[in-house]
């Protein structure tokens, strides 16, 4: 018995010591020689939202590479919310590319010194996908929600994930804040910053859950909890793809959303797969990819697939961008989120 | 033991409404605390019948991320067996300065929630962690990788067997070591043949929850491990996947098989107490 226990933890102390020593032999030895025999991986760190479109758009790929070179390409996924996602590349996750829900998000990864080339250098500014901010709301819309004024009535439960760690949340607090700057909310007077704040905080007062992400967000509102979600337009369509009766509704003014991709260099130059991560990130701007990405709601940056595809998607009567409305990200992520950012200080107002 | 209950039972007799009550009223929390849960879980699992459930289990990574999390628990559990025996051993028995504190810090880990155990691991591990010196010296990988999950967990779980050993073997005491010593055992003997049988309830129990505690342990391995499907997914971790996905069968499935994996869990450590208890009654 004393015997058996003392084999038994030494087998323990033996497994965890080959534990250790296997997790760097994981990590292939850099051969860039792109020789078509041995396989390569690729890891994918992504937002929550694609995931579906990812689903069909890495196996396509892989076919494709395997035509054209001969090479077998496997992928490791993970999918976070946008803010926690890059937050974990920047602390030692080794994705070779990076699928994030907003530029801010990529640019801590730069920052970081982990993305170096010009990622912007690819098709439509390193912007994948497109999505603009909508309501979800229960079938038949019961409480009548037709746009941003409607969600600061008294009483309404919304749901709109956490800014910290979702850059979803990020974009619906400034699809808000901007319709409101932009006198599209009834009783709000236009670029009164003093207003538009007290707009933000009381459809925040109404805010019952905040998610991790847009994803974990909606698949509570499908659980019943909540009368309104503030979401990606993507978020609603692939719910009702998935047998969901919630319905979108579309506010007069929102924001567009664009989903930046980049190649993090530090990673695929460590791991030896450059070109097979170049290939990966040109293939999702292809009209074959894009169109993917179409079908699980994804509006496209390509105009000949938006063309195509604007049927299933309505026209909207006031888009701005981060641009035009905020000057960017560089200037509107301290301002609304920094320690003194107005959605910072506001979040803070309200649970006093 | 039968004077208190010869004390007690006429007053019961009297009028047995308040016990029933009493009774009824535990049945009726247990039921809607635990057995409404599970029994949701059931039906949820189960909604379209066995094939699927079977289906989403056999996925290959589905099974992986089950192996990992075992793996994670069996060696937790073993590392905290010979470790928490000795901090509860050394609490007990010994004296000296900074013992209150060392007492202490062994209950961090409950006071600490379990996603900032993985952001102090980042803050150590990660890529401008305090280590990353040291790891990249030594091509190895904790963050992001099983080792950093692994310590996660170490972490998570430090106070379980300490607590349940330390009372048992204070109560215990050091006579029988003493009586031990005087008839010849040396120290070892001692050990094996003395006081490790009457700590056996103790260890057995922390055993069990510890193992518990791993299997189900989530907010600091998702941190750590960046839950990554096929290299970094635990159990609970797929299960958290799933739902993201819409993948309810497959969610539910996998929360059976936990739940089912803690009740063999506790029926095995009753099982083992009992058969402890005889053999000592001998």
């Amino acid at each position: 018995m004393i015997k058996r226990l003392f084999r038994w933890v030494s087998v323990l102390g033996a497994m965890s010591l080959l534990a250790a020593c296997a997790a760097p032999a994981t990590t292939p030895a850099a051969t860039t020689g792109a020789t078509s025999q041995p396989p390569a991986k690729l890891i994918l760190g992504a937002y929550t939202t694609p995931r579906e479109a990812y689903g069909q758009l890495l196996p396509l790929f892989a076919e494709q590479w395997k035509a054209q070179t001969g090479q077998v390409v496997t992928f490791e996924e993970s999918y976070l919310g946008s803010g926690a996602q890059s937050r974990a590349i920047v602390e030692g996750f080794e994705a070779d590319i990076a699928a994030l829900s907003l530029e801010a998000d990529i640019q801590r990864i730069v920052k970081a010194g982990l993305i170096t080339g010009d990622w912007h250098a690819l098709p439509h500014n390193g912007m994948v996908s497109t999505s603009v901010v909508v309501f979800g709301v229960r079938a038949g819309n019961p409480k009548n929600i037709r746009d941003w004024a409607d969600l600061a009535q008294p009483g309404l439960e919304v749901l709109t994930p956490n800014p910290a760690s979702s850059g979803g949340a990020m974009w619906n607090i400034l699809a808000l804040y901007g319709a409101a700057l932009r006198g599209q909310v009834a009783d709000v007077p236009a670029n009164d910053e003093a207003a538009a704040t007290a707009f933000l905080q009381a459809v925040l007062k109404n805010v019952t859950v905040m998610d991790k992400g847009a994803r974990e967000s909606i698949t509570n509102y499908e659980k019943g909890v909540g009368d309104v979600i503030i979401t990606y337009e993507n978020e609603i369509m692939v719910g009702r793809q998935n047998g969901q009766d919630y319905e979108a509704v579309y506010p007069s003014s929102t924001i567009l959303i664009e989903n930046p991709v980049a190649i993090v260099d530090a990673h695929v130059d460590k791991h030896g797969t450059r070109a097979v991560a170049e290939a990966f990130v040109q293939f999702l701007f292809t009209q074959e990819a894009q169109t993917i990405f179409a079908q699980y709601g994804l509006r496209s940056p390509d105009s000949a697939v938006a063309a195509a595809t604007a049927a299933q998607y309505p026209p909207l009567a006031d888009l701005f961008t981060i641009t035009d409305q905020f000057g960017g990200w560089e200037a509107a992520t301290p301002k609304y989120f920094g320690e003194q950012g107005i959605y910072t200080q506001a979040i803070i107002a309200i649970q006093q | 033991m039968n004077a208190v209950a010869k004390r007690l039972r006429p007053t019961a007799a009297t009028s047995p409404w308040p016990r029933r009550l009493l009774i009824g009223a535990m049945l009726g929390y247990i039921a809607v605390l635990i057995l409404a849960p599970v029994g949701a879980l059931l039906v949820g699992a189960f909604a379209e019948g066995l094939a699927p459930v079977a289906a989403a289990l056999s996925q290959p990574d589905v099974l992986a991320a089950f192996g990992r999390t075992l793996f994670i628990a069996v060696l937790t559990v073993g590392f905290h067996a010979v470790f928490g025996t000795l901090l509860a051993w050394v609490l007990v028995r010994h004296r000296f300065p900074g013992r209150a504190l060392l007492n202490g810090l062994v209950d961090l880990p409950f006071a600490v929630s379990a996603v900032v155990v993985g952001y102090m691991l980042l803050l150590l591990f990660g890529r401008n962690g305090l280590l990353s010196p040291l790891l990249t010296l030594l091509n190895l990988k904790v963050a992001f990788a099983l080792p950093g999950m692994i310590l996660a967990t170490l972490f998570v779980t430090m106070p379980f067997m300490v607590r349940e050993l330390l009372p048992v073997l204070e109560a215990f005491g050091t006579e029988p070591e003493q009586a031990a010593a005087t008839l010849g055992a040396n120290g070892w003997q001692t050990f094996w043949r003395v006081t490790f049988p009457a700590l056996r309830g103790g260890f057995t129990y922390g055993v069990a929850l510890t193992f518990a505690r791993a299997l189900g342990e989530f907010g600091a391995v998702l941190v750590i491990g960046g839950g990554v499907q096929g290299r970094t997914e635990t159990a609970t971790l797929y299960i958290y996947r799933a739902l993201d996905e819409r993948h309810y069968t497959g969610a539910y499935s996998a929360a059976l098989v936990l739940g089912l994996f803690s009740l063999l869990l506790v029926a095995g450590t009753e099982y083992l107490r009992h058969r402890g208890k005889a053999k000592a009654g001998r």
